[in-house]
C-alpha cells in the first residue's frame, strides 16, 4: 500500500524545552488519544491550561501527509473516501480545539495576559503559544482601542465604563467560579474528609479545584 | 463549558463495532491504525464511524454489541429501577452506539423498536434520578449525590447547570453571611476576599 504511514517518521515530538529529556517515540494512534484528551480537559477545563503545540503540529503533519498521498489515489477508490472522512475527523478534533482556547482568550483577556505575564516574570513555562499570545494582545489593544473610540463621544462615562470592564475581566472568570464551588463545598462540608468526599461524590463536578495543578501536570484528565 | 451532544457522539464514535463486510479489500491503514482487512462474510472490528459510513453505503452488514438485546435491556431497566444509585451500563456510550447503530442499521438488529424503546426508559430513568440528586444537592440537604457510573452524555447534560446553580447559591449564602452570623471556618481556600474577616473556629 502506497498510502500506508510510517509511523516513525513522527516521532520527534516534543519542542526546545525538552529536548534535554528522552523522547518517548509515539505512535500516530497515540498522538491522536494526546490531542482528544486535551480537547476534553479544555472544553471542560475553566481557564486556559497550557498548550499542546507539539501534538498540534505533530497530527497536523499526520494530516497533511495523508492528505498528499490521498492527492494519489483514484477518485473511485472505495479506501480514499474512508481515508478522507478520517481526515476530515482529525481536522475538526484539531480546529475545534484551537478554537476553543481562542474563545477563552476573547472570553478573558485581560486576566489571561495578566496571568500569562507572571509566568514570564518567573520564567514560568508559559501557556499560551506565541501566536496565541500575539493573538490576546492585538485583541486586547482593539478592544482597548475600541473604547477609547467609542468613548470619546461620551465624555461623561468614561470612568464607569472604565472600571467596567476591569471589574467584569475579574468576575467573570470560571477560574473564580470554580474557586467558588470548593468553598461552597467546605462550607457545607467539614475539613478533614472533604477532599476524599470530593473525589468520590462530586467526581465529575468539583474535581476541578482538587485537581487544579495535578490537571496541568498531566495527571488526571476530565 | 460543556461539550456538544454531537462532540461526545464524536468521542464515541471510536469505539469499535463488528461488521460483516460485503466486499473484499486489504488492509486499511489509517492514521489512527490499522483497519481490515475485509473478506466478504467474514466478521471484522471496526470503529463505529467506519461502519455507519460502510454501512450507508450498502457495504456491509451491522452485528449488534451483544448488550443490545432486548432482555438483557430489560433486566438492566428493572435493575436501574430498583437501585437507588446508578448501575454500570454495558457501554459508555450505550445511549450513542443505540442511537446510531438503530439509526442506520435497524434491519440488521433484531427488534430494533423494542430495543429502542427500552433504552430510551433507562435513559429517563436515569436522567430522573440525576435531576433529583441535583435537586437534593442544590436544596443543601444532602452533600451526596452518587455520580458514579454516569456517563459521559449523562454527565454532560447537567455539565453546565449545575456547577452554576452552586455557584450562585454560593454567592447568596456569602452575601447573607457577611451581613450577620459567621459560623464557618476560613480556610485556606475561603481565605482570599471573600471572608477574610472571619477568624478561624474551633470545631
Amino acid at each position: 500500500m502506497e498510502d500506508s504511514i510510517n509511523v516513525e517518521d513522527f516521532d520527534s515530538l516534543g519542542n526546545e524545552e525538552n529536548e534535554e529529556t528522552e523522547e518517548v517515540p509515539l505512535t500516530a494512534a497515540e498522538v491522536i488519544e494526546l490531542m482528544e484528551e486535551a480537547w476534553r480537559n479544555e472544553k471542560f477545563a475553566p481557564d486556559i491550561l497550557p498548550n499542546k503545540s507539539e501534538v498540534v503540529d505533530c497530527l497536523l503533519g499526520q494530516i497533511s501527509y495523508m492528505e498528499e498521498n490521498l492527492r494519489n489515489l483514484k477518485t473511485a477508490d472505495f479506501q480514499k473516501s474512508i481515508h478522507q472522512l478520517e481526515v476530515d475527523r482529525l481536522r475538526f478534533l484539531v480546529s475545534s480545539y484551537l478554537r476553543q482556547r481562542l474563545q477563552k482568550i476573547e472570553a478573558y483577556t485581560f486576566i489571561i495576559l495578566r496571568q500569562e505575564e507572571q509566568r514570564l516574570e518567573q520564567n514560568e513555562e508559559l501557556y499560551l503559544t506565541n501566536n496565541e499570545l500575539e493573538f490576546a494582545r492585538s485583541y486586547k489593544e482593539s478592544i482597548e482601542q475600541h473604547f477609547d473610540d467609542i468613548l470619546s463621544f461620551w465624555p461623561g462615562v468614561i470612568l464607569v465604563i472604565n472600571s467596567h470592564i476591569e471589574r467584569t475581566n475579574e468576575q467573570t472568570i470560571v477560574f473564580e467560579r470554580v474557586k467558588d464551588i470548593v468553598n461552597f463545598v467546605k462550607m457545607n462540608l467539614g475539613q478533614v474528609e472533604t477532599v476524599q468526599i470530593l473525589r468520590t461524590i462530586f467526581q465529575h463536578l468539583v474535581l476541578y479545584f482538587v485537581i487544579d495543578a495535578t490537571l496541568k501536570e498531566n495527571v488526571i484528565s476530565l | 463549558m460543556a461539550m456538544d451532544p454531537e462532540e461526545v457522539e464524536f468521542l464515541a464514535e471510536k469505539k469499535l463495532v463488528s461488521i460483516i463486510p460485503t466486499f473484499n479489500s486489504n488492509v486499511i491503514h489509517l492514521i489512527s491504525g490499522d483497519i481490515g482487512p475485509f473478506r466478504a462474510s467474514l466478521p471484522v472490528n471496526v470503529p463505529l464511524w467506519i461502519a455507519v459510513n460502510l454501512k450507508q453505503q450498502q457495504k456491509c452488514k451491522i452485528q449488534p454489541p451483544d448488550w443490545m438485546d432486548v432482555d438483557r435491556l430489560q433486566e438492566l431497566k428493572e435493575e436501574e429501577k430498583m437501585s437507588r444509585t446508578f448501575i454500570k451500563m454495558p457501554s459508555e456510550h450505550y445511549m450513542i452506539e443505540a442511537k446510531l447503530l438503530l439509526g442506520c442499521a435497524s434491519d440488521d438488529i433484531p427488534r430494533a423498536d423494542e430495543i429502542r424503546t427500552v433504552i430510551k426508559d433507562i435513559w429517563d430513568i436515569r436522567m430522573s434520578k440525576i435531576r433529583s440528586s441535583v435537586d437534593v444537592l442544590v436544596k443543601g440537604a444532602g452533600t451526596y449525590a452518587a455520580v458514579d457510573n454516569l456517563t459521559l452524555m449523562e454527565i454532560n447534560s447537567i455539565r453546565p447547570l449545575l456547577p452554576h446553580a452552586l455557584d450562585q447559591l454560593y454567592r447568596m449564602r456569602k452575601t447573607r453571611k457577611s451581613a450577620g452570623t459567621q459560623s464557618q471556618n476560613s480556610s485556606t481556600f475561603l481565605s482570599m476576599n471573600v471572608n477574610s474577616k472571619n477568624t478561624p473556629s474551633k470545631s
